[in-house]
């Protein structure tokens, strides 16, 4: 599965745009949180899933909590590019 | 005529002559107890006669491969099996050919009929391995005496007559001098196929069951079956369902029945409704079984029930039971909510997983759907969602549709994880809501 940053943030984008959540004003660094996009509990469980689906691991799972995308892309860059 | 498949029939005079000589067979070798491992219904049921007039315990297997069948063996404690199924040769401590047992040359007309008559049914595993459940036939034919003649009937075998509710089924049609149309497999494919084929007029099937023919009939676009009777059980019915089975059948009475291989049948809500009526509650002392609901529990007091599980201590025979039921009470109506094993825990908020899946079996464009728990991190558990697609639908619109369909139910409620499968994991044509999804 492709776990390239640009994918990642595709697979991001989208499920922010799904559970509209997606600010005009939109980074990699926005936190993903209340302050900043404001993703509840429930969402941030959700987007664990998606990511799962998407990529077959995701970062959630493994016991880390990435604040913003980039740190979700960072999760992916230390895995191997097959899961 | 009794018995009807594609391969012939059998009458009653055949069945009781096969039964005495299987009767007699089991008393000359001292045979307590054994297994059998086969499945047609001209077969079976002579073996299961003639073990209960000779008292001894017969147990059908579900159909299941040489490693199953040793563990089953192994657990159940079976020195016996009966089986015409080479591959199934040397794994008990005596293995006999049913042909062999039910072609026996002498039977006797006037066999003494034994007092203690047990039978041994097994579970059907939705919530782990299979239990064997001990009855005894005096209880199970308890309430046959009720039962109205059903001459020019025909019943659909949908079930295996390993499953209580085969069981139910060959009762009830025997009792009415009905005939029983038995297909093999007994696949919704099957089922719909010795419908059209045999003129079947009832059939009673699970929910589950009754979805995938439904889904089989608009996929071949072929004749619908004449049925004049269609009952339902085994899991609770969604709404949804229902209504697409009495405009799919109009000319049919819609009969549900409530059953268990722990306390038997219940007795049918005729209605077409969803749910039991609360009249059941009502019934007295005096009922074979009675009913109440203890902190959203239904339990059931039956005087047709098991005796036991096998190898384990009895039970109180007429005493109360949890169902593992759980239900609430709207307006007159008994409405099931699912099964306790069932519900989901996301983040402490509890979720029945019944709810939902009837709402998203009513989308335009999923013919099933099955609602579990998914592991997460986060919150311990998310709904989540399989659905098998229509022929043709558009998944995107399809997933789309399914949310906007959840999207007033509380957030912990919602699937938050949506798969599109080519079908759904069944165990005895029963949605299997436990596993998580990852087969």
């Amino acid at each position: 599965m492709n776990t390239s940053p640009a994918e990642i943030e595709q697979t991001v984008v989208a499920f922010l745009t799904r559970v509209k959540k997606y600010p005009a004003d939109f980074h990699a660094g926005m936190s993903l949180a209340a302050d900043g996009v404001g993703l509840d509990s429930l969402e941030t469980a959700e987007l664990s899933a998606t990511l799962e689906d998407a990529h077959g691991i995701d970062p959630y799972s493994t016991g880390i909590m990435p604040q913003t995308l980039t740190e979700i892309q960072a999760f992916y860059d230390t895995v191997p590019t097959e899961v | 005529m009794a018995v009807l498949t594609h391969a012939g029939s059998t009458s009653y005079a055949d069945l009781v002559s096969a039964s005495r000589r299987v009767a007699a067979f089991l008393r000359r070798e001292r045979i307590s107890r054994f297994a059998v491992v086969d499945h047609e219904a001209e077969v079976i049921v002579p073996l299961l006669a003639g073990a209960a007039l000779a008292g001894v315990e017969a147990c059908q297997y579900p159909p299941a491969d040489a490693g199953e069948v040793v563990d089953l063996l192994g657990r159940l404690g079976h020195e016996v099996l009966v089986t015409d199924r080479a591959d199934l040769a040397g794994l008990a401590e005596r293995t006999l050919a049913t042909h062999e047992l039910t072609a026996q040359a002498e039977g006797s007309d006037d066999i003494v009929v034994a007092t203690d008559t047990p039978h041994l049914v097994l579970t059907t595993g939705t919530t782990g391995a299979p239990r064997g459940v001990r009855h005894d036939w005096s209880r199970l034919l308890r309430g046959t005496p009720r039962i109205k003649s059903g001459a020019g009937e025909r019943w659909l075998l949908a079930y295996g007559l390993h499953q209580f509710a085969g069981l139910q089924i060959l009762l009830h049609v025997f009792a009415a001098g009905a005939v029983l149309v038995a297909p093999a497999p007994r696949r919704p494919i099957e089922g719909l196929a010795a419908m059209r084929a045999f003129e079947v007029t009832h059939a009673s099937a699970t929910p589950t069951y009754w979805r995938f023919l439904l889904a089989e009939m608009r996929s071949d676009g072929g004749p619908v079956p004449a049925l004049r009777q269609i009952t339902m059980g085994g899991e609770a019915i969604p709404g949804p369902l229902l209504g697409d089975i009495q405009r799919t059948f109009p000319q049919a009475q819609v009969s549900q029945v409530y059953a268990a291989s722990e306390f038997g049948s219940t007795g049918s809500m005729r209605d077409g409704r969803a749910g039991l009526s609360i009249s059941v509650l009502e019934r007295g002392d005096d009922a074979d079984v009675a009913m109440k609901i203890v902190d959203g529990e239904l339990w059931i007091r039956s005087r047709t029930g098991m005796l036991g599980y096998h190898d384990e201590a009895p039970v109180e025979a007429d005493g109360w039971r949890a169902t593992g039921d759980l239900v609430e009470v709207t307006d007159d109506r008994i409405l099931f909510k699912g099964r306790s094993s069932e519900i989901i825990n996301v983040g402490g908020v509890k979720v029945h997983p019944l709810p939902i899946e009837e709402r998203v079996s009513a989308v335009d464009g999923v013919d099933l759907a099955r609602v579990y728990g998914r592991p997460n991190a986060m919150t311990g558990s998310i709904v989540a969602l399989e659905v098998v697609a229509a022929v043709g639908a558009d998944r995107q619109a399809v997933d789309a549709a399914i949310r906007r369909a959840c999207e007033d139910l509380s957030p912990a409620a919602r699937p938050r994880s949506i798969r599109f499968v080519d079908s759904l994991l069944t165990v005895g044509d029963k949605i299997i809501r436990s596993h998580t999804g990852e087969h």
